[in-house]
C-alpha cells in the first residue's frame, strides 16, 4: 500500500474514517495502515469510543480459518459483496471494504448476543490475502456461486453449502432452537 | 381474483417497489445498489424521478420488476433442498450477490 501523505486537510476525514473503523471492531494495526493519523492519538480515539485500551499482538496470519467450513460460507459473501460495491457502486479500498462488512452483517445477521462469524479485522485481512494471492476465488460446478479457495485449488470445485459436511449447521444449540416452535432462527 | 384487480395490484407493487427504491438510493447509494441489484446509472436515474414521473412509470399494466433467481435448476435446490434454514438463507444471499457481480462485467 502507498504511503500516504500526511495533510491536516485530510485530517477530519481520517478521523471519521478511524471513528467508523473502530466501531466496526477494527484493529489497531488496521487503523495504522489505512489513516495517517499517529498512533499515539488512534489509541487514544480507541479509547474514547471503546471505554479500553485496543487489543495487543499481532494480527491474524493464516489463511487456514477463511477455508474452513462455515467462515468460508461468510467470507465468500463477504468478498462478493465487496466485489459489486466496487463494480456497481464506484467504491474502492477501505471505503468498500467498510460498507461491505456493514452489508455483510444485515445479511447474515450474529447470534443475539455473540460476535459475528466474520470481525472487520478478518475480513480486511482477507481481502490482503487475495490481493497478495495467498488466496484465491472460484464459482461452485453445482449452484454457480463464487467462493474463497486456496490458490490454484479451483478445478470442478463444488461449494460447503452444496455439499455441506455431514454435521454442518447441527449443533446443539441449533437442534434446540429447531425443536421449539416458532422461535426465530436468523 | 378478477382481471381489474390484479392491475390494481401491480400498480400498488410497482409504486411501492419506485417509492422503496427511491428512498434507499437517497439515504445510502452503495448499499441500495447492492440490495436491489441495480445499476448506479439506473440508481441515478432513479434517484432524479420525480414523484409525477414515478406514478407515471407505476402506472402501466405489467410489473416493472423482475424474480432475480432466473436459473430453475439453482431455485429448485434453494426451494426444495431439505437444508437448515440457517444454511439456505446464506447461500441465496450468494448467490444473488455472485449473479449480480456476473451481470455487470
Amino acid at each position: 500500500m502507498a504511503k500516504k501523505e500526511k495533510l491536516i486537510a485530510n485530517e477530519p476525514r481520517d478521523i471519521l474514517l478511524a471513528i467508523d473503523l473502530i466501531n466496526n471492531g477494527a484493529r489497531l494495526q488496521v487503523l495504522e495502515i489505512e489513516t495517517t493519523l499517529s498512533r499515539d492519538r488512534l489509541i487514544k480515539l480507541y479509547k474514547e469510543l471503546q471505554g479500553v485500551s485496543p487489543p495487543k499482538g499481532m494480527l491474524p496470519f493464516s489463511t487456514d480459518w477463511f477455508l474452513t467450513w462455515q467462515p468460508n460460507i461468510h467470507v465468500s459473501l463477504f468478498i462478493l459483496i465487496k466485489k459489486q460495491l466496487e463494480a456497481s457502486a464506484g467504491l474502492s479500498g477501505i471505503a468498500a471494504i467498510s460498507k461491505a462488512y456493514q452489508i455483510y452483517l444485515e445479511q447474515i445477521p450474529p447470534e443475539p448476543g455473540q460476535d459475528p462469524v466474520l470481525s472487520f479485522t478478518r475480513a480486511w485481512t482477507l481481502v490482503r490475502f487475495l490481493s497478495s494471492s495467498m488466496l484465491s476465488s472460484t464459482d461452485c460446478k453445482k449452484c454457480g456461486g463464487e467462493f474463497i479457495i486456496r490458490p490454484r485449488g479451483g478445478f470442478r470445485y463444488v461449494c460447503g453449502l452444496c455439499q455441506p459436511p455431514s454435521r454442518a449447521g447441527k449443533t446443539r444449540k441449533l437442534a434446540l432452537a429447531n425443536a421449539v416452535p416458532g422461535s426465530a432462527l436468523a | 381474483m378478477r382481471t381489474t384487480d390484479i392491475l390494481i395490484e401491480i400498480r400498488d407493487s410497482n409504486l411501492s417497489y419506485l417509492m422503496l427504491a427511491q428512498q434507499m438510493i437517497r439515504s445510502d447509494k452503495p448499499a441500495a445498489i447492492f440490495r436491489l441489484g441495480i445499476s448506479e446509472a439506473i440508481a441515478n436515474l432513479l434517484d432524479s424521478l420525480s414523484n409525477a414521473q414515478v406514478i407515471k412509470l407505476a402506472s402501466g399494466a405489467s410489473m416493472l420488476t423482475r424474480f432475480r433467481f432466473d436459473d430453475a435448476a439453482v431455485l429448485g435446490m434453494l426451494t426444495h433442498d431439505k437444508k437448515e434454514r440457517s444454511l439456505s438463507q446464506p447461500h441465496s444471499a450468494i448467490l444473488l450477490a455472485a449473479q449480480a457481480v456476473n451481470d455487470i462485467h
